[in-house]
């Protein structure tokens, strides 16, 4: 019996091909938008952390209470031996020198005269240091356009679009101009290596990249930093193990000192305490969502399907078989064709979804203006869930579907479900 | 006339909801039928043929009173019993044909030897007897769109008695052919009646159908006006 129905199944398009398309069509949406709502929610942190925030992070107190404004005359002092405590204490997490500051960067023509002039957002780091995993950390390699990463002290990346603006190539000297933690000027020149673009707009804008040592020297940050930025080993923020962290850390502060060293976790930076609560809830809340719509478009399905085949029901009890065995048929019918198309559907939205976590979609040109600092990749991000959520519209559903309209052989009387016969 | 009795009906009224009220479809019938007649129903629409017919087919039960087929007293039946009582004893013809589409004439005839079990030899053996039967031998590989409506009301009278069964009932079988394929169709019935003692009822308007008929039973607004055998009234 369950070769001759298959059999019919196979022929009848109406009841294979086309809900197999349907569920498929339907799974890999639910797969891919699933995957796209988590990629696009942990980008953002993930961005965040790789780009300012670290999984922790490390700074003096008057330098958190402003923190806003970068002020390196707040800076962490006395570092070295600071990052190799924090090593030492802390061994699954990785801290690295960061300091961020604001200048001028003066271009000469081949005369000395300047040339142009534009606003520079200075971003200094280990570069130069192999170990600190920072290259890789920001994805310099891949986000190089033109020319090398800096080999040795004095050379410098260049925010590719600054440095077009300015007419800037590989090899020229540009000089910094700026002021150090102590406020007086400072004068530095430095050879472009290469230009760099990360898509995050905020960080293309302007941006120069050096090496923590010749900031140091340059800023008259001997043995300091603004920040020391700590990450987690496995790559990923969790806050219950950043808050130990902190709680460990921050247990001898002495509230007295503002410059005593504090922690802060990646939650506590830029509002993304409220941000990651509201990727944690609205994630869940449009997989939800859109699981159910899903769920129902995939039900209507299963219910007309079923439904539509009254006609056939009403032969079959006619031959003698009974309602039950008629009831059981549909529903391993709705299996087997919600299960058919969930796994086709999931192989697709886990390929578009390994596709968009990998390579990506370029918005950069739709950010060009934008101050935020938000990934101009869109990207998605794959989960264990996603393995299996398809398969709560496209076979659970489709099965409800085909379940409920078959009550229906149930509730009618037998020739009233015969009537459907008549056409 | 045969004296086996396979159909007694004794009492029999059904009554339907109609709103908030009711509808009597059938009221205090008392009907037998022997093994091998070939009987029918006739009277205008809403007299109570179907719903008669149905209640024979244990696809409905009586309100009150008792149908007893193949002595089981339909009122009493399980889903499950009455869907057994059809695949072994009961084979039905629509109006339409109501051929499964996907399905060649072999299968849609092997459909109904599915639900017993027979051997895959077995069911061929029988299935290429029944379409024997009604001339369609040559076309088992043939799916129902390729045939004339005359073919498929014949592929549907194969399904029917490709299990053999005590009792056929035909629902306005001939409403849909020419004359030509009714009588075709009704000749291959009567043979058949014949040649297996099949109880063969029809609810019919058609007066070639009626023709045919060794018995016609006259139903008015859900009573038995008329018990006509032959050429004589046997009940009223």
């Amino acid at each position: 019996m369950i070769k001759f129905l298959l059999k019919g199944i196979l022929r009848d398009k109406s009841r294979s091909f086309l809900p197999i398309i349907i569920v498929t069509i339907g799974v890999s949406l639910t797969v891919m938008l699933s995957g796209y709502i988590r990629g696009a929610m942990g980008d953002i942190t993930d961005q965040n952390a790789r780009f300012e925030t670290g999984h922790v992070k490390v700074v003096t107190q008057a330098y958190h209470e402003n923190m806003d404004q970068l002020p390196i005359d707040l800076a962490l002092l006395g570092v070295d031996s600071l990052q190799q405590v924090l090593t030492e204490k802390y061994p699954d997490v990785q801290w690295v020198k960061r300091t961020r500051f604001g200048g001028l960067i003066d271009v000469p023509d081949k005369n000395g005269e300047t040339k142009g002039q534009g606003p520079a957002a200075g971003m200094s780091l280990q570069l130069l240091d192999d170990k600190s995993g920072e290259v890789d950390r920001l994805n310099i390699s891949t986000s190089l356009v033109k020319g090398n990463l800096p080999a040795k002290r004095g050379e410098t990346l260049i925010g590719d679009d600054f440095a077009n603006n300015l007419k800037i190539e590989v090899g020229d000297e540009v000089t910094y101009v700026g002021s150090t933690m102590n406020g007086s000027m400072t004068f530095k020149n430095f050879v472009v290596s290469g230009t760099i673009r990360f898509g995050v707009a905020a960080m293309d804008r302007g941006t120069i990249i050096l090496d923590i040592a010749d900031v140091q020297e340059m800023l008259d940050l001997q043995d300091g930093t603004s920040e020391m930025l700590g990450y987690l080993n496995d790559g990923v923020y969790q806050d219950e193990k950043a808050l130990e962290l902190k709680a460990d850390f921050n247990k001898d502060l002495n509230t007295d000192d503002e410059f005593a060293p504090m922690m802060l976790t990646l939650k506590e930076q830029n509002n993304l305490a409220s941000y990651l609560d509201y990727v944690d809830l609205y994630s869940a809340f449009f997989v939800g969502l859109f699981v159910m719509a899903m769920s129902l478009v995939l039900w209507n399905t299963g219910l007309l399907g079923g439904l539509r085949r009254y006609q056939e029901f009403g032969i079959r009890l006619a031959l003698g078989e009974a309602k039950n065995q008629i009831y059981k048929t549909l529903i391993f019918e709705a299996i087997l064709i919600g299960s058919i198309g969930s796994f086709i559907g999931t192989a697709i939205g886990l390929g578009i979804t390994f596709y968009m976590q990998y390579t990506g979609i370029d918005i950069s040109e739709m950010l060009n203006n934008s101050t935020m600092l938000m990934p101009t990749i869109l990207r998605s991000k794959f989960t264990p869930d996603l393995l299996y959520i398809g398969f709560i519209p496209g076979l659970f559903a489709m099965v409800i579907g085909n379940a409920l309209s078959g009550i229906g052989i149930y509730k009618r009387e037998t020739a009233v479900l015969f009537k459907e016969l008549e056409v | 006339m045969k004296t086996d009795i396979i159909i007694s009906i004794e009492n029999v009224t059904k009554k339907f909801k109609d709103g908030d009220g009711e509808f009597t479809a059938l009221s205090n019938i008392n009907l037998e039928f022997s093994k091998g007649e070939f009987a029918g129903f006739v009277g205008p629409s809403g007299s109570g043929k179907t719903t008669l017919l149905n209640i024979i087919g244990s696809l409905d039960s009586p309100t009150e009173g008792n149908a007893l087929v193949m002595g089981k007293n339909i009122a009493g039946l399980s889903h499950k019993e009455s869907a057994l009582l059809r695949n072994k004893h009961i084979g039905f013809i629509f109006q339409v044909y109501n051929l499964l589409p996907v399905y060649t004439v072999f299968e849609n005839v092997e459909f109904a030897l599915l639900l017993q079990n027979y051997s895959a030899s077995e069911r061929k053996k029988r299935v290429m007897e029944a379409l024997e039967w009604v001339g369609l031998q040559n076309m088992p590989d043939k799916k129902p769109s390729k045939l004339s409506g005359g073919e498929g009301q014949r592929v549907a009278i194969a399904r029917a008695m490709v299990k053999r069964p005590e009792i056929l009932i035909a629902d306005e079988p001939t409403a849909n052919l020419d004359a030509k394929n009714a009588h075709i169709i009704l000749q291959m019935m009567k043979k058949l009646n014949e040649e297996l003692d099949t109880t063969f009822l029809f609810s019919t308007h058609d007066e070639k159908v009626m023709e045919y008929l060794d018995r016609i039973v006259h139903l008015e607004d859900g009573k038995v006006v008329r018990d006509e055998v032959k050429n004589k009234v046997a009940a009223s």
